[in-house]
């Protein structure tokens, strides 16, 4: 059986992927930001591909999971790693949650295709993590990019 | 009412977001407390963070367990939609 505990948020993330406090008013427009964000880590790949695979995962389903989160996600090959985008928006933003609330926690991935292994475990990473209220709670409370990041480090 | 049965999961991506979101809403449905086990973790069906949480990938037997008044028509349907792959083509 796998264990969870080897693989950490902090490590799948990086201080550049942490954004608090963003001002968007629309699912498109923070897919968009995140797409902009992913291609900085992973130049290889362009805005356009990461954004076209985030938005084709979302057209099977949202990925807005309740309880404002949501895991926006993209599986693209030339990936190595799994690639963690936490932000957290100022205020929530409609996103069609499985629970009609809207999202504020978004936690976005870009993850190698054909490796299923990988992806659930990735997956029960951030799912262990943003199951935890304490957690949510601190990610919501901080004010600057800085913060999140020193509390995605700190706690996971 | 508590019923329970055991299903394999047949699906190449597994319990993965979709399949656990598509799952949570199903539970959602029913007047049932519905709870996945798998190896010793365990899940509430309305939870898809719980969900995610049991890793189940292709090959695995997850047991659900419904209590409550749609006891029946819950584990029916969450079974077939397991035995269906979750709608997924592979």
């Amino acid at each position: 059986m796998h264990d969870t505990n080897t693989m950490k948020l902090s490590s799948l993330t990086c201080k550049d992927c942490s954004k608090a406090a963003v001002l968007f008013n629309s699912k498109k427009r923070i897919l968009e930001f995140i797409s902009q964000l992913a291609h900085e880590q992973l130049p290889h790949l362009s805005e356009q591909a990461i954004l076209n695979s985030l938005l084709n995962r979302e057209k099977l389903g949202s990925t807005g999971i309740g309880r404002g989160i949501a895991i926006p996600h993209g599986r693209m090959s030339g990936v190595e790693t799994p690639l963690a985008l936490i932000l957290v928006s100022e205020s929530p933003i409609k996103f069609d949650a499985i629970d009609n609330c809207p999202v504020d926690i978004f936690v976005a991935l870009i993850v190698p295709d054909g490796d299923c292994q990988l992806h659930l475990k990735t997956l029960a990473t951030i799912a262990d993590k943003l199951n935890d209220k304490e957690f949510c709670k601190q990610l919501r409370s901080a004010k600057t990019d800085h913060d999140l990041y020193q509390v995605i480090v700190e706690q996971s | 009412m508590r019923l329970e049965d055991t299903f394999l999961i047949k699906n190449k991506l597994g319990l993965h977001a979709r399949a656990a979101s598509v799952l949570a809403q199903l539970a959602l449905k029913f007047d049932a407390t519905i709870t996945l086990y798998q190896d010793d973790k365990q899940a509430a069906g309305d939870s898809v963070l719980a969900l995610m949480l049991l890793e189940s990938s292709q090959g695995k037997e997850v047991k659900v367990v419904c209590e409550g008044p749609d006891a029946k028509p819950a584990l029916a349907a969450i079974g077939e939609l397991i035995e269906q792959r979750f709608h997924e083509h592979e």
